[in-house]
């Protein structure tokens, strides 16, 4: 699979990676590389996944209670940490998401907006 | 649980490791090399330690973690300088100890509510005519007909002669109170039972006693089976039924009486002054429990048609009769709103004291602060976030007023035990429980914080303000004009402070010093007195006659005896009694408008015993008795305030019990008869042998020691009656100790005051010169290297410092003109008294010179080779 170099692969906004992480586990539970690959394919590697990064915000949604943890082995029998979307975090993903696409739509016609007049 | 979900740190390793492992198999699958895959998976995590960082940084510890960084930290800098530590925690400890002991005497006297069920529904009644008093018809009256109290209660503070289960008898202080008292206040005994209203029906039915906590321990010896005994009061038996709990002291939080009597028994308790049915004897105090849901003004308007009704059946005593509702606890606002003012005026003062140490220790801190720019700027240029390191100085800041107050508390704690435990210098059971509760710890951990962030806000802001490069290259400047201001502002307010409090001390002095030499109208030094009650021993008024003038005989016979005499009572003594004067014409004797002055009952002799000058007339002589017209003696002020004439022997008036028509036989001077601030107050001398009183002073003048005259006294009484319980027994300066009590009271609370700011602003001064010196000895090194004389080094520190003072004493004077008036209701001066203001001027010109000698020195000792070698 080819890959691509890193400098043309977008940086992620603040806080958009734990909306990301969380959808991500809507498919079931997955551990942390297995939450970076996916991200990075799904986005058709647009998107760069710092995985000094995505340790502590799993922390950190853990600590919320959005998502809670276990060890297990994966497909090819390696120890890993698996993670699963806990209700509260099922809630928070669906609010979240409303919230991203009113943002992210609002922004788009701002930008266009501007594109028309000039 | 909170702390079981903190993952361990080892567990999220794992988690990375097996990423990374996870990561270069992939790799491996994509076809690299063992090596190559770990070398670029590495580098797509990137940096392990800081995600591990990030990890420990997300934990719910953190901030408990920073704290106790900080904490360690704030001690390991002030045990790198203890001096500075030390002055402190010292003056910190002061500030707040001086102000927990003052709170907890104020929360002792105004703000604990009275240990009994709801005391907020309880509401003292007052009289708009006579103050705290109603007469006992009119308490029936109200208790039965008003719609707002869930329960009316009276009572009366009183004398009791009390009999100890060792047969010793001693005049002590109770409570008559009527049958509801103890149920209405919803209190509980500590044994027995109290009594009730069906045990308080009847006059003279009721010989029951109920003992007071205290009482049954010093009295009784704590004996458990005292409940059903007979014991002696007023030498008739009456039947212990109950002991009050250990908290309970009745309903005024000053008084603590010894034994509750029912109201019915009043006769037997007072004898020969029974008052129950007397409509125009104030002598009931009244707490009403307010129904659920009754407002204060809803009660007082329905009492006053209550009021208007005993106007209307009795216009004679209740003319113009109005109710009041007040606090109970302080007899009402008669004396409960002077105390309240004063209480918090002091507390005022002290929160003044307190300000003062802070002031000190933010310039203190504020100086640190420049020195450890250094220090800060490295912090910030390796990565501390401002927050970070304000938080790390308030933290220090914090961590002394915490120091601070723990030591401030302890203080208090011992301090107010003392004081709990003293009783103040009155026959009379005066006394405070102001032992810390809660209360008082709440307040003292908030000041302490207060008074942490109060003084660590100016380092701090100096800290964010702080410019990193500028300062690691040495540069100083940018804020250091900013800096002085505040600093000069910081030394004129505490000079201006202490100028105050020194003021108020000089004036409590200044005040003290008068009392010594006014002229209070008699002469107590050589006077030794006791005091009897004959009524309360039983005695009938023709056996107490008798025994008056039997004591008299005996004493005047004693060696060393110059003078001898008796009377009902002294002048500035607690005890007084005021008398209506009609004139001669009148005989409707009309309460509410006759002019009113104070009577004693005096035998012969007592103007020469007690060093009273006559100033014209004669004396009484034995034969002034009750076959004999009634005479009497005035003093001055009677004779211009309502004779209305200079020259008043041979003027006739009526007064005193029913209304007898007196004739003046004499007039003497006027003196101070209630407290040493009075104006002149119209006083009656009436014989004793033409109006008995059971309460009787024997007074001598002699040439012993008062030590030797009081056992000659008390031998030669006990010889008439061995069971006599004497009071008040030793030299008559007794009454000073007693009337000049809040004198000396504010004399030794200001002196305190005084002397903790003055050590306050010594420090403060001294932290101030001495931190100029260290920031100028490179300048005062250059100016000695070029030639500059000692005299110019001095005016060079001192010259802004005394400015500051001078400064700070203007602005002073000008507060304590402001805050005079406040002072001048208790101590007898005025700020503007010239002694007074030389005095301070002179202590701040004092404190000047002292508090800069040492760093002045430091300045003169400046040796430009080293000065400018310095740092």
């Amino acid at each position: 699979m080819p890959t691509r170099d890193e400098k043309d692969r977008v940086a992620l906004l603040q806080g958009t990676l734990d909306l990301l992480i969380l959808r991500t586990l809507l498919f079931g539970a997955q551990h942390g590389q297995g939450i970076a690959r996916a991200i990075q394919l799904q986005s058709d590697d647009e998107l760069l996944v710092d995985h000094g990064s995505l340790y502590p915000a799993l922390q950190r949604l853990e600590n919320q209670g959005w998502i809670s943890a276990a060890w297990g082995t994966s497909e090819n029998n390696r120890k890993a940490r698996f993670y699963q979307l806990t209700k509260t975090g099922r809630k928070h993903l669906a609010h979240e998401t409303s919230q991203w696409g009113r943002l992210s739509a609002a922004i788009a016609r701002v930008l266009n907006g501007q594109k028309a007049e000039g | 649980m909170f702390w079981q979900r903190k993952r361990k740190e080892a567990d999220f390793k794992n988690e990375i490791s097996a990423h990374l492992e996870l990561e270069i198999e992939r790799l491996c699958e994509q076809g690299m090399s063992r090596a190559e895959a770990e070398a670029k998976a590495h580098r797509e995590f990137g940096n392990v330690l800081q995600a591990e960082e990030r990890f420990h940084e997300s934990s719910h510890w953190m901030l408990l973690e920073h704290l106790l960084r900080d904490i360690t930290y704030a001690l390991r800098v002030f045990a790198r300088n203890p001096g500075f530590t030390l002055v402190a925690v010292v003056s910190l400890a002061l500030g707040i100890g001086v102000n927990a002991l003052i709170f907890s005497a104020v929360n002792a006297i105004v703000l604990r509510p009275l240990p009994v069920e709801n005391p907020g529904q309880l509401v003292f009644l007052e009289n708009g005519m006579f103050n705290a008093g109603q007469s006992f018809p009119n308490y029936r009256e109200l208790r039965d007909h008003n719609q707002v109290f869930n329960g009316t209660l009276g009572y009366r503070v009183t004398q009791i002669e009390l009999e100890s289960n060792h047969g010793t008898a001693t005049r002590t202080w109770g409570y008559l109170a009527t049958g509801n008292y103890f149920d209405v206040l919803g209190v509980q005994p500590a044994m027995g039972r109290f009594f009730h209203q069906e045990d308080d029906l009847h006059e003279g039915g009721s010989p029951y006693a109920v003992l007071s906590y205290g009482s049954w321990q010093s009295r009784f010896a704590g004996d458990r089976d005292i409940v059903g005994k007979i014991i002696r009061i007023n030498r008739q038996p009456y039947t212990v039924i109950g002991v009050a709990g250990r908290d309970f002291h009745g309903t005024e939080v000053f008084y603590w009486p010894e034994v509750w009597v029912p109201m019915m028994m009043q006769a037997q308790i007072e004898p020969g002054n029974s008052w129950l049915d007397e409509p125009a004897t104030f002598n009931t105090w009244v707490i009403g429990r307010l129904k659920p849901g009754i407002t204060v003004d809803q009660a007082t308007a329905n009492l006053n048609t209550i009021a208007a009704e005993l106007a209307r059946s009795n216009p004679k005593v209740n003319e113009g009769l109005t109710f009041h509702l007040a606090r109970p606890g302080l007899v009402g606002d008669a004396l409960g709103a002077p105390v309240r003012a004063f209480s918090f005026g002091v507390l005022l003062l002290a929160a003044l004291v307190l300000l003062t140490a802070c002031a000190n220790l933010a310039s203190m801190l504020a100086a640190r602060a420049a020195d450890r720019q250094r220090e800060i700027a490295i912090r910030l240029s390796i990565g501390a976030t401002r927050g970070r390191v304000i938080r790390q100085l308030l933290t220090e800041t914090l961590v002394l007023s915490v120091l601070g107050g723990a030591c401030g508390y302890g203080l208090a704690t011992l301090l107010s035990r003392t004081l709990s435990a003293w009783r103040a210098p009155l026959d009379f059971p005066v006394q405070f429980d102001v032992t810390p509760d809660w209360r008082v710890f709440c307040f003292a951990a908030t000041i302490s914080a207060i008074a942490g962030i109060l003084f660590g806000l100016a380092p701090a802001r100096h800290a964010a303000r702080t410019d990193s490069n500028a300062v690691l290259k040495g540069e100083t400047s940018g804020f250091q004009g900013h800096r002085l201001a505040l600093r000069d502002v910081l030394v004129v307010v505490q000079v201006a402070l202490c100028f105050v409090l020194v003021s108020a001390c000089l004036l409590s002095l200044r005040g003290l010093q008068k009392s010594l030499s006014m002229h209070l109208g008699f002469e107590p030094q050589g006077v030794t007195m006791a005091a009897f009650d004959l009524g309360l021993a039983g005695y009938s008024e023709e056996r107490g006659r008798a025994f008056q003038q039997r004591a008299l005989d005996a004493l005047s016979r004693l060696p060393g005896v110059q003078s001898a005499a008796y009377s009902n009572s002294v002048p500035l003594s607690i005890d007084q009694s005021h008398t209506s004067i009609y004139p001669e014409e009148q005989s409707d004797l009309h309460a509410s408008t006759a002019p009113l002055a104070i009577r004693y009952q005096v035998s012969p002799h007592y103007f020469e015993t007690l060093g009273i000058r006559v100033l014209a007339g004669r004396d009484f002589t034995w034969h002034d008795d009750a076959q004999s017209p009634p005479v009497a003696v005035i003093n001055q002020a009677f004779a211009r305030q309502i004779l209305r004439t200079e020259n008043a022997v041979g003027k006739r008036f009526r007064g005193g019990p029913g209304g007898k028509l007196w004739e003046v036989v004499a007039v003497v001077e006027t003196g101070k008869y209630m407290s040493p601030t009075e104006p002149d107050t119209p006083v009656l001398f009436i014989p004793e042998l033409q109006q008995y009183n059971t309460t009787t002073t024997m007074l001598v003048r002699s040439s012993l020691s008062q030590r030797e005259m009081t056992e000659k006294i008390r031998q030669t009484l006990a010889q008439l009656d061995p069971q006599l319980p004497l009071f008040g027994t030793g030299g008559l300066d007794q009454v000073l100790r007693f009337a000049f009590f809040p004198l000396h009271a504010a004399v030794i609370a200001l002196s305190s005051f005084g002397v903790l700011a003055i050590v306050l602003a010594l420090t403060g001064i001294h932290g101030l010169v001495a931190y100029g010196v260290a920031r100028r000895v490179r300048e005062i090194g250059i100016r000695v290297a070029i030639g500059a004389a000692p005299r110019q080094v001095v005016k060079l520190v001192l010259s802004k410092t005394f400015y500051l003072l001078g400064l700070g004493t203007v602005i002073g004077f000008a507060l304590s003109l402001a805050a005079g008036r406040l002072l001048e209701a208790v101590v007898y001066g005025s700020v503007r008294d010239p002694l007074v203001l030389a005095g301070v001027c002179l202590t701040m010109l004092v404190l000047g010179l002292i508090s800069s000698w040492a760093p002045t020195r430091r300045a003169l000792r400046i040796e430009p080779t080293v000065a400018l070698r310095y740092e």
